[in-house]
């Protein structure tokens, strides 16, 4: 859809902008809300995942003799069970879902069983023997790609890595414009650095769980927590060699996912083991499954270089990106490069991606996929380099910001943009100005998402009443349902309390890709006002055939169709609930509809400040002061935009200080409980305090922008450079962790 | 978990008994012991809870002074008393107000993790655990990582911390658990200063007698200058390791001395 389609078609609203109660939140107080572990169905088993206690090891026998004859037990599944003779991502889902001949990381499923309690399950999988023959293996990203590594899979090379590199770089990403070199050459300081962070969990509370049922004949239920059931449905069929339409799938209220919850882990399991069972199957990841088998970021290990003059112009830019994705080809290195320098106007710049296979599970979408490494390792040395020429570092990134109409360092031209208007909203805001104390220091930092649109339906029914039901097929993962609601009560003209939006399972609405890309409040959005507008023509003709005048000659206004002026006729208006109170005998029921795949979703900037203070005894971090200024384009409910900015910022706190995957020699993953994993809670944080800036996404009719992802970009650079200018010494390398400060300390008063 | 048998006597006497019985286990607050039942790492046959004995529950300042704590008072009521404020102020920052609700001074004592806060409290008072058949000093009692002097069956049905004059408990948090990277309780009575710490030693919670002494004569933060903990013996995790914690050690007692009160 182009973006010009929509005239600046409002700009005053009556109820998008307001702040009304959550739709879902007395069943989730109350424990109505059912997530995935709540669905039960007679006659269910319960299933267990047998994991690879290895990194790396040949399977060379599975001996499920013993584990058949225990009691309770109904079935046991291998790859066997599974299609084959699928390629592609379906092949790599399958492969990470269930092995096949190598247990790739720690963690990997090898075989699972179904048994009628859980009691049973667990004992019987105590009786299923694997014989595993061990093979070297690797999980740091630069020994992945150094001579020597083991070979994870041989020729997983999509040719595009240049000649000479090591077997386990199996994709490549170049892109940039101008001459770096030249650009360089006019600097008056450059300054080159390197940064490595390490993969986290997106921290989700509800772990994966799902109830799925198949028959023999291949048709089947599934209720799952996911962020796209539609994706479920797909793969799901793929991996179990079945029809999609054979499988309707029901996506249960969702306890976190932020991105973790896009990819399918444990749902074609529970099926294949239902189907040789002929009973429903219950599965429900334990905790240490979730962080030893779902949803790491990539680590990343980040080369950079930028060249400035004493004003402070950026006159080039070049960085290099390397991310594992586990075992699989897909780290979101592009998604490094292309987001790194993007905040920014420049003339000359190069950005490299490496994609590279190591011994970790399969890494999955946790927001703004591999833009929050990227972003720490370029605004730290844009921060460094500041400290150096003695510069205003949020000055600085004024004179270099990217503005509407500037060369995107990953290659298009800006549409209207906001990134000015957040770092003049952060040099006036009130903290940026705060007096320091000995020992705290502030940072700064800027970000960039992409945001995006994608495959889209949303049905709009009306009742007899008046009232309005939405159907839409994107998971609520950041209150959405208010959202929707909100934007069709502003097309129709009725109290947001008369609508109710229910996310409507895989055979009661067309295809609907998953709620990822920050693009729900945007599409669905999209998709719900033109099903609204749909709707509003259809009682509008109602209206006119009534009045016996031309539809063209009736508006709607406050949920009244009205004749459009003196020469349309003299009628009252008439309300919404005197057509819908008819319909039935004027026409038949009226419905809206609206399918599409939008195109016109903006890009997102933010600008984040925080204080720190060091403890320089004992290295630990304490943030003192955080503000999130971004771009919404237009805040629907700015309750729940403001708790994105505040869950972006609370997870970048977790990742730059406390949060890391912890490999042991052995492979093995060391910390995959939250006792040695923490996320930051409520009373480890200051207040977060938030900014909405508002410049309208063309490309939206309300001009919203996605506001999901953005919010956890710039927090691991702003954090990074807020405690190196209280430590006085230059974090490189995240988690920021107490231990790891110290050291650093002392590294620097050691000279 | 796998099914046991539950009992809860409302005497000392019967829970004695109870436990007398085959392949039976106390339980206080359940924080420790649910968990692991939880897992399947444990298998009692009966579970018997000390929560509904009245003799065991509670504080009160004994005839000679020193504050006498019931084995089955939890923590949340420890952090509400006024008696021994550096007691109080360990007993606040256990855990969560959900495990200092049910959690108690007997089952963190009889369980002896070497990252629990309790142990470096009653020896670095010099406390007494009294059992039902006799009392140990705190300096006996700790035998290393989760093992005390108690016999099986034994239970704790008192503790008695003699009152400084002035005393301080600083924990060094673990991130996620929250349990001590390294503890220091630092006590000091007219006969001198006692220094417990916790979380660092692979031996367990342990007293450090060169800061003692140091601190015996001069209570100040600066007479512990230079002092430090052998790096060798420390418990080394993904959390820190040993040079960190032993560097710990020397910064909590500090800063307990200069906050005792
Ligand atoms: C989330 C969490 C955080 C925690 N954080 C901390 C912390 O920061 N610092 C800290 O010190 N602790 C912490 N704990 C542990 C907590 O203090 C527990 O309460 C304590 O370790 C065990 O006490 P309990 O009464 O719950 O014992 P239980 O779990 O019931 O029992 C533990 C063991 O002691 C035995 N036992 C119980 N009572 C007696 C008795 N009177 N006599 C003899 N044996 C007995 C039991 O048989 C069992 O073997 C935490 C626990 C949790 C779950």
């Amino acid at each position: 859809m182009a973006r010009d389609e929509f005239e600046a078609e409002r700009t005053t609203y009556n109820f998008v902008g307001t702040r009304p109660d959550r739709p879902d939140g007395i069943d989730k107080v109350t424990g109505r809300a059912r997530f995935g572990a709540d669905m039960t169905a007679p006659g269910m088993l319960h299933a267990v995942i047998l994991r690879s206690p290895h990194a790396h090891a040949k399977i060379v026998k599975i001996d499920t003799s013993k584990a058949e004859a225990a009691p309770g037990v109904k079935a046991i599944v291998t790859r066997a069970d599974f299609a084959d003779g699928l390629d592609g991502e379906n092949w790599n889902i399958l492969e990470n879902v269930m092995a096949g001949d190598t247990a790739l990381y720690d963690g990997h499923a090898v075989c699972a069983l179904a048994a009628t309690s859980m009691l049973e399950a667990r004992d019987a999988a105590k009786l299923v023997e694997i014989e595993y023959e061990r093979i070297p293996h690797v999980t740091d990203v630069d020994k992945a790609m150094a001579p020597g590594a083991p070979v994870i899979r041989e020729g997983a090379d999509d040719g595009s890595v240049p000649a000479g590199m090591h077997p386990n770089v199996v994709r490549y990403h170049e892109s940039g414009h101008g001459d770096v070199e030249a650009g360089f050459a006019k600097a008056d300081l450059v300054l080159e650095e390197t940064f490595k962070t390490e993969a986290t969990h997106q921290g989700y509370i509800e772990p994966h769980a799902c109830l799925g049922h198949m028959g023999t004949d291949g048709k089947g239920e599934l209720w799952c927590c996911t962020q796209g059931h539609w994706n479920v449905q797909k793969v799901c069929a793929a991996l179990l060699g079945t029809e999609t339409s054979a499988l309707r799938v029901t996506a249960s209220e969702i306890g976190g996912g932020f991105g973790g919850k896009t990819a399918v882990f444990i749902e074609p399991v529970a099926l294949a083991l239902s189907r040789k069972a002929n009973r429903p199957v219950k599965l429900v990841m334990p905790r240490a499954d979730v962080f030893r088998a779902t949803g790491p970021t990539s680590p990343a290990s980040m080369d950079i270089k930028i060249g400035m003059t004493k004003d402070g112009t950026i006159t080039a830019a070049k960085g290099v990106f390397r991310l594992s994705g586990g075992a699989f080809p897909e780290a979101p290195m592009e998604f490094s490069a292309m987001c790194a320098f993007a905040c920014y106007d420049l003339e000359n710049v190069l950005q490299m991606g490496y994609d590279v296979m190591s011994n970790r599970p399969k890494q999955a979408a946790y927001r703004a996929p591999g833009a929050p490494m990227a972003a720490f390792a370029v605004e730290s040395v844009l921060d460094e380099m500041c400290n150096q020429l003695g510069l205003d570092p949020l000055e600085v990134r004024l004179k270099n910001a990217a503005k509407t109409g500037s060369k995107a360092s990953y290659g298009p031209r800006f549409d209207q943009i906001g990134l000015v208007e957040t770092l003049e909203a952060a040099i006036n805001h009130p903290h940026y100005k705060a007096p320091l104390a000995e020992g705290q220091g502030r940072g700064v930092a800027c970000g960039f998402w992409f945001n995006h649109g994608g495959e889209t339906s949303v049905s709009l029914m009306l009742s007899e009443d008046g009232t309005a039901q939405i159907a839409v097929g994107t998971p609520d993962i950041g209150g959405s349902r208010a959202s929707m609601a909100l934007m069709a009560a502003e097309v129709l003209g009725i109290p947001y309390e008369n609508i109710r939006c229910v996310i409507a399972d895989t055979s009661s609405l067309g295809y609907n890709e998953i709620s990822h890309g920050s693009r729900v409040t945007y599409a669905s959005g999209l998709a719900t006002i033109k099903a609204a507008k749909d709707a509003v023509n259809r009682m509008c003709q109602r209206a006119a055939a009534k009045w016996g005048i031309d539809p063209d000659a009736v508006y709607w206004e406050d949920g009244y169709a009205k004749p459009s002026g003196p020469n349309a006729g003299e009628f009252d208006p008439m309300h919404i609930t005197e057509i819908t109170a008819n319909m039935g005998a004027t026409g038949g029921p009226i419905n809206g509809h609206f399918e599409a795949t939008p195109e016109g979703a903006g890009v997102s900037f933010g600008t984040h400040i925080v204080d720190a203070e060091v403890d320089p005894e004992t290295g630990h971090t304490k943030i003192l002061r955080y503000t999130v200024v971004q771009d919404a384009g237009k805040a629907v409910h700015p309750t729940y935009v403001e708790g994105q900015y505040q869950g972006g910022a609370v997870q970048g706190i977790g990742w730059a200080l406390n949060e890391e995957y912890i490999y042991g020699e052995d492979g093995s993953l060391q910390n995959a409980l939250f006792l040695d994993y923490r996320v930051p809670v409520a009373s480890d944080l200051p207040m977060i305090d938030t900014v909405i800036v508002e410049v309208p996404n063309p490309g939206h009719p309300f001009g919203v922008r996605g506001v999901g992802e953005t919010g956890i970009v710039p927090p691991l650079a702003a954090i990074a450079n807020a405690v190196s200018n209280a430590a006085g010494v230059r974090m490189r390398q995240l988690p920021a962790s107490p231990p790891r400060i110290l050291a650093a300390l002392k590294d620097r008063d050691a000279g | 978990m796998y099914a046991f048998e539950f009992e809860k006597p409302a005497t000392i006497a019967d829970a004695v008994a109870a436990l007398g019985g085959e392949e039976a286990q106390a339980l206080g607050g359940g924080q420790t012991l649910i968990p692991t039942l939880k897992q399947r790492l444990a298998q009692p046959g009966t579970l018997v809870s000390l929560k509904g004995i009245p003799e065991m529950a509670g504080i009160c300042v004994a005839d000679d002074g020193a504050l006498a704590v019931g084995g089955a008072t939890t923590h949340a009521t420890v952090a509400a008393s006024t008696e021994y404020p550096g007691l109080a102020g360990l007993a606040s920052h256990i855990g969560d107000p959900a495990v200092r609700n049910r959690g108690t001074i007997g089952g963190s004592l009889a369980n002896n993790d070497p990252a629990a806060c309790y142990p470096a409290a009653a020896l670095g008072s010099g406390a007494t655990i009294k059992t039902n058949t006799r009392e140990i000093a705190a300096d006996d009692y700790f035998q290393g990582m989760f093992t005390t002097a108690l016999e099986d069956g034994e239970i704790i049905t008192e503790v008695r911390f003699p009152v400084p004059e002035v005393s301080n408990y600083q924990k060094f948090v673990q991130p996620a658990s929250r349990f001590a990277l390294v503890g220091v309780f630092v006590a000091k009575y007219a006969d001198g200063v006692r220094v417990a710490v916790t979380g660092a030693s692979e031996d367990g919670v342990f007293r450090w007698s060169e800061a003692e002494a140091a601190l015996s004569a001069n209570f100040a933060p600066e007479a512990i200058e230079g002092l430090s903990v052998d790096a060798d013996g420390m418990i080394g995790d993904i959390h820190g390791s040993k040079a960190y914690r032993a560097h710990l050690v020397g910064v909590m007692t500090k800063r307990a001395v200069a906050a005792a009160s």
